[in-house]
């Protein structure tokens, strides 16, 4: 869901990565820029909630008590309780987990699946390119959010089922950007002296395309966390995803519409932790492109 | 030119055809018997019934047959009946597609009215702080979830200050679900004019329009703006097909009556007939309208008929 | 089809240029907003109450009932029974007409009721009108029910909208449940844009006979557009803005509403709905009844329901809901098992289950009306004896579906689900507890025959027994645990100004005095 304006927005033409020199010092380009230290702190600030969630979190996210219903944000209640008197810090910080859990989850089937199609059709080049690039083609052409609810509408709603279909949904993005990379590596001299040099396919593909696609898919993968993470609370927003009493912050920001007029903090705060982290991995990547491809940097 | 619109249209029909392998696949799919889960309700059906039912579907033939039948079916525009109710799919969904496409076009015209003058005009003053805070801004709105940002609006303008209409499909029940789905992507086309101008500015050709003295608001009309459009307006097809999807959730948010209720109501009832049916409309229109944003595009711009 | 796309097209340009064109409400028509469509006009073609609401505006039933839900005369004037119970026969009352205009006789009947049986597409609810062997026409306005054994459910089922009269017009109605509709019920249908709006007129030559209405004619207000309006928040808003006269209000907005004084606030009474746990019973856990009792004394639904829906809904104790023939709270008290967390660890712990090793089940439950939230609530209710409940949410006919798949599969972790069921007559424990269950659930020898008395039996406190001994052996093996009454759309919030609205027994709203 919503993933397909995220990543339309990243150039479908592949960054010029492979050289050498533009990798160096981007670490530092990348900490020059004040999104990507941002970025990076808003991601380091939900690893950290995620890890250490148990201890972090005041209360547990599921305990439920009729004398503390709809508490307004207190000390003690930081972002108030909701209507079962759970409370919504402690949820929220459990959240952060789930959606980590999500997030990596969903774009490691993309990118894993992704890559493999993109190399694959580079390599081989042929009968075989064209049958993936143009199956790829048709699916990119479906949307994402066709291809994910069409996955939800046959596995049955669930979460697990919901990164599994955001995860499928975003396969022909990652594929058509690997391919395109691997296209430009293969027509420079060093993969062609490495052919000559009696290189065979697993180590042609795995020790020379792969390393050199690898920081384009790394940036790829960054943007399509925050398109998978937005994706997956669309679908748990729409009660498609996490199911009760998950504390995931999608379905937590539909619990709370009911509750507009008198508890406007239960989706105030789900709200906002979405959009959050899903800029900071927006911020992130967006540094980690212009740091990576000083071109188009300022 | 004609070779340009022939391969697109090669595309446009292979992405059909595999829409309806899909959708005949689809169904085979569903862990579970489908023939009850979509037809259990009330009273309990009887085994003979299902059997019929099953016959009905046509699911006792072999796949290959199955999908001879559907595409012989859909050819005369039948697309089966819904379980809930028994009403015929393809009127079902014809009847909403209007408030699906008028949703997704206002969407697009919001995003271009707000997108395209804030993108220009930060690429223009590139490098100050307007430009700052306007991609600052961009990038927020590329990242506010749109079910979120459509409830904000929602109890905002219509519950709150009424407004706005809260329910029904007239001209105004439409402003909401068309700002809130073209709000996000005014942030996108905001985002890609300006690096698609910048990169037009640093062009030659610019700079020897500057070279040759001529005025700079002459020089922005009759090069940048052209040229920069360039990418934006190819990019048409992929963002209608981006509208659309967006649109699914937002009329639920909305209550707004498309296709995409149709759709997530099909999912919870199991109602397999209306989910295929979705499926092939919605793809469909999303590769025809694609092509025909192609190919109009490409007439009007000759550049594209090397591609 | 192409022209229809081009139609679609050209349908979207006119939407964004003109503006959509759905009929404004004018201001003699009420506007009815609920969260929900209907599925079809056809009174055979589906079993929700969103349905049944409609048809019951459009369709005449032979009988209707009175405000505590008992059957009484509508277009049957009089109807007597053969001795041996199986031939009903109904005197039909003169000048009810059509909305074709053509005169509702005996033939109207036996054309819905022939429907109702055609082998080719019998209605969802055939089982319901019990042994039917054949309708005679006896005269215009005489007509006979032959059954094949006595069924005394028969006489309640007839003044329900599932036996609503089709006039035999709308065989010949092209469109028929989607876009026409031929009944002879006080309002007529106009159009039906679904997941958007249904509008009636009200039909000027209605004649009231027995529906819970004072106006014995037409309605007084020219139309009725029922509205679909998801967002609960959004509905409210209407109704503070005039936009909407009658609607369900947010529950949690109700008390607050109340005390306002903004809008009055309508409580259904006499809903017939009971919503209780059942198990999966072909299979461990809960093929073992302590294990299903363990589960009936980890639920506090009086603890639930405050929390959920304050007093607007109560703890029922019976498998047959208040209003209902039989339904007895003291009894059903005394049979089932109350609230008692201690026993049910006990329970579980004979089981084999404890802190160590909890018990896993999947909780079912149906979308809407906030059964999801009391379903998590009951789901941490189960967790403190050591239940370890899976909750799934799904539409109401996947419910169904779904609950019998679990007590056909043979292995697999235990099943429990919120049940929903509104019956206007016991006859409902037969539908769902005689072989081979609505469910393919629990059944045995014993409950059949003691079920088959129920259908059978015509004197009143005889029926009334054997409704017990089913009630009394439901309870005590926990295979029916009853939860709380009402449970969905029966609270309805009205503009001030709107006088006459009432909602009759099983939640029918009647609109036919509505005045403002």
């Amino acid at each position: 869901m919503l993933a397909d304006q995220t990543t339309a927005d990243l150039a479908s033409s592949p960054l010029e990565t492979g050289r050498p020199e533009a990798r160096s010092g981007f670490a530092a380009r990348l900490f020059r820029s004040p999104g990507g230290i941002i970025g990076l702190a808003i991601i380091a600030l939900l690893v950290i909630l995620a890890v250490f969630a148990d201890s972090l979190a005041p209360f547990s996210p599921t305990r439920m008590g009729a004398g503390r219903r709809l508490l307004e944000p207190s000390w003690r209640h930081l972002a108030g309780t909701d209507e079962f008197g759970r409370d919504m810090f402690s949820r929220i910080v459990h959240g952060a987990r789930l959606t980590l859990k999500i997030g990596a989850i969903a774009v490691g089937i993309s990118l894993a699946a992704g890559l493999t199609i993109g190399l694959i059709a580079a390599y081989a080049r042929g009968i075989v390119e064209a049958v993936l690039m143009r199956l790829s083609d048709v699916l990119f052409s479906f949307t994402e959010t066709l291809i994910a609810l069409a996955c939800v509408a046959v596995l049955g709603p669930s979460l697990e089922n919901a990164m599994v279909a955001v995860g499928l949904a975003g396969i022909p993005y990652y594929a058509r950007t690997a391919y395109a990379s691997a296209l430009v590596e293969v027509s420079k001299p060093y993969f062609e002296a490495a052919i000559a040099a009696g290189a065979g396919p697993v180590r042609l593909v795995l020790l020379h395309l792969l390393p050199n696609i690898l920081p384009t898919m790394v940036v790829v993968a960054t943007l399509g966390l925050s398109s998978a993470i937005l994706a997956a609370a669309g679908l748990s927003f729409l009660g498609l995803g996490a199911q009760p009493p998950a504390p995931e912050w999608g379905a937590m920001l539909s619990a709370g519409r009911d509750f507009f007029n008198r508890a406007p903090w239960l989706m105030l705060y789900p709200g906002l932790s979405i959009a959050l982290v899903v800029l900071a991995f927006n911020l992130l990547g967006d540094a980690m492109r212009e740091a990576l491809d000083p071109r188009g940097a300022d | 030119m004609w070779q340009f619109i022939g391969r697109r249209v090669a595309l446009g029909v292979l992405t059909i055809f595999i829409t309806t392998v899909a959708v005949t696949l689809l169904i085979h799919l569903v862990p579970g018997d489908p023939v009850q889960i979509m037809y259990a309700q009330s009273q309990g059906t009887t085994p003979e019934q299902i059997e019929q039912i099953r016959t009905s579907l046509g699911l006792d033939r072999s796949i290959p047959e199955q999908y001879v039948r559907f595409v012989g079916r859909l050819l005369e525009g039948d697309l089966g009946v819904t379980v809930r109710g028994r009403q015929p799919v393809l009127d079902l969904l014809l009847q909403r597609l209007p408030n699906t496409l008028a949703l997704a076009f206002s969407a697009m015209a919001v995003a271009a009215v707000l997108g395209l003058p804030l993108g220009f005009l930060a690429a223009y003053r590139r490098g100050t702080m307007l430009d700052t805070a306007l991609m600052t801004l961009a990038i927020a709105g590329v990242s506010v979830p749109h079910f979120w940002l459509g409830l904000l609006l929602l109890f905002a303008f219509a519950v709150e200050l009424q407004w706005l209409p809260v329910a029904g499909t007239g001209p105004l029940n439409l402003v909401l679900p068309a700002l809130t789905l073209g709000l996000s992507n005014a942030a996108i086309v905001a985002r890609m004019t300006r690096s698609s101008m910048i990169d037009v500015m640093s062009q030659d050709f610019v700079r020897t329009a500057h070279a040759k003295g001529l005025p700079k608001a002459m020089v922005l009309e009759r090069h940048v703006l052209r040229a920069g459009l360039v990418p934006i307006i190819t990019m048409a097809g992929l963002q209608f097909a981006a509208m659309m999807g967006g649109a699914i959730v937002v009329e639920n948010i909305f209550a707004w009556n498309g296709v995409g209720r149709l759709a997530i109501e099909a999912i919870f009832q199991r109602d397999y007939p209306m989910i295929q049916g979705f499926i092939l409309v919605f793809a469909t229109v999303v590769v025809v309208m694609s092509i025909l944003l192609d190919v109009v595009y490409a007439l009007v711009d000759p550049r594209i008929r090397r591609g | 089809m192409k022209q229809s796309i081009r139609k679609a097209l050209v349908s979207a340009a006119a939407t964004i240029l003109l503006g959509g064109i759905a009929p404004a409400a004018s201001a003699r028509d009420i506007v009815w907003a609920r969260y929900g469509d209907m599925d079809t006009l056809d009174p055979h073609r589906a079993t929700s109450t969103l349905s049944l609401q409609v048809w019951s505006l459009v369709y005449d039933t032979l009988l209707a009932v009175d405000a505590t839900g008992k059957p009484v005369p509508n277009v049957a004037r009089s109807w007597t029974t053969s001795t041996d119970g199986t031939e009903y026969t109904f005197k039909l009352n003169e000048g009810v007409v059509c909305h074709d205009g053509t005169p509702l006789d005996a033939n109207d009947v036996k054309y819905t009721v022939d429907r109702a049986f055609d082998t080719s597409n019998p209605s969802l609810t055939k089982a319901s009108w019990g042994p039917v062997t054949s309708v005679e026409v006896i005269d215009p306005l005489t007509v006979t029910i032959k059954l094949d054994k006595p069924f005394v459910a028969l006489v309640p089922f007839l003044a329900d909208s599932f036996s609503s009269i089709i006039c035999d017009s709308s065989k010949d109605a092209p469109g028929f449940g989607s876009t026409a509709a031929i009944g002879s019920g006080p309002w007529k249908f106009v159009s039906w844009t679904k997941g958007d709006r249904i509008v009636l007129t009200g039909n000027t030559s209605y004649r009231n006979f027995g529906k819970l209405a004072e106006n014995k004619g037409a309605p007084y207000m020219e139309g009725l557009v029922i509205t679909t309006v998801p967002e609960p928040q959004a509905r409210l808003a209407g109704l503070k803005t005039g936009a909407i006269q009658i609607a369900e209000p947010p529950l949690d907005d109700v008390p607050a509403l109340k005390q306002s004084g903004d809008l009055k606030i309508v409580i259904a009474g006499n809903t017939g709905q009971n919503v209780f746990w059942e198990f999966a019973v072909h299979r461990p856990p809960f093929n073992d009844p302590r294990a299903r009792r363990a589960v009936a004394h980890a639920t506090d639904a009086a603890a639930a329901i405050d929390l959920i829906y304050g007093d607007l809904s109560l703890p029922e104790k019976c498998p047959i809901s208040r209003g209902v023939f039989g339904n007895d709270q003291e009894f059903c008290a005394r049979h089932g098992q109350s609230y008692d967390p201690e026993k049910a660890r006990a329970l579980l712990a004979e089981l084999g289950y404890g802190p160590d090793k909890p018990l896993e089940v999947t909780m079912i439950a149906w979308t809407g009306g906030k059964r999801d939230k009391l379903a998590e609530v009951f789901q941490s209710q189960l967790a403190e004896v050591g239940i370890t409940a899976r909750i799934e949410i799904m539409d109401i006919g996947t419910m169904n579906a779904r609950v019998r798949q679990e007590n056909e599969k043979r292995d697999g972790i235990g099943s429990l689900d919120m049940m929903t069921w509104s019956w206007f007559d016991p006859d409902i424990l037969y539908a769902l507890w005689h072989s081979p269950g609505a469910y393919r659930g629990y059944t045995s020898s014993e409950l059949d025959a003691m079920l088959e008395k129920t259908r059978v039996l015509s004197d009143q406190a005889e029926r009334e027994a054997a409704v017990r001994d089913v009630m009394a052996y439901l309870l005590e093996n926990a295979i029916h645990v009853p939860l709380y009454t009402p449970g969905w759309e029966w609270v309805f919030a009205v503009r001030p100004e709107v006088t006459g609205f009432k909602v009759a027994p099983f939640v029918y709203p009647v609109f036919n005095d509505v005045r403002f």
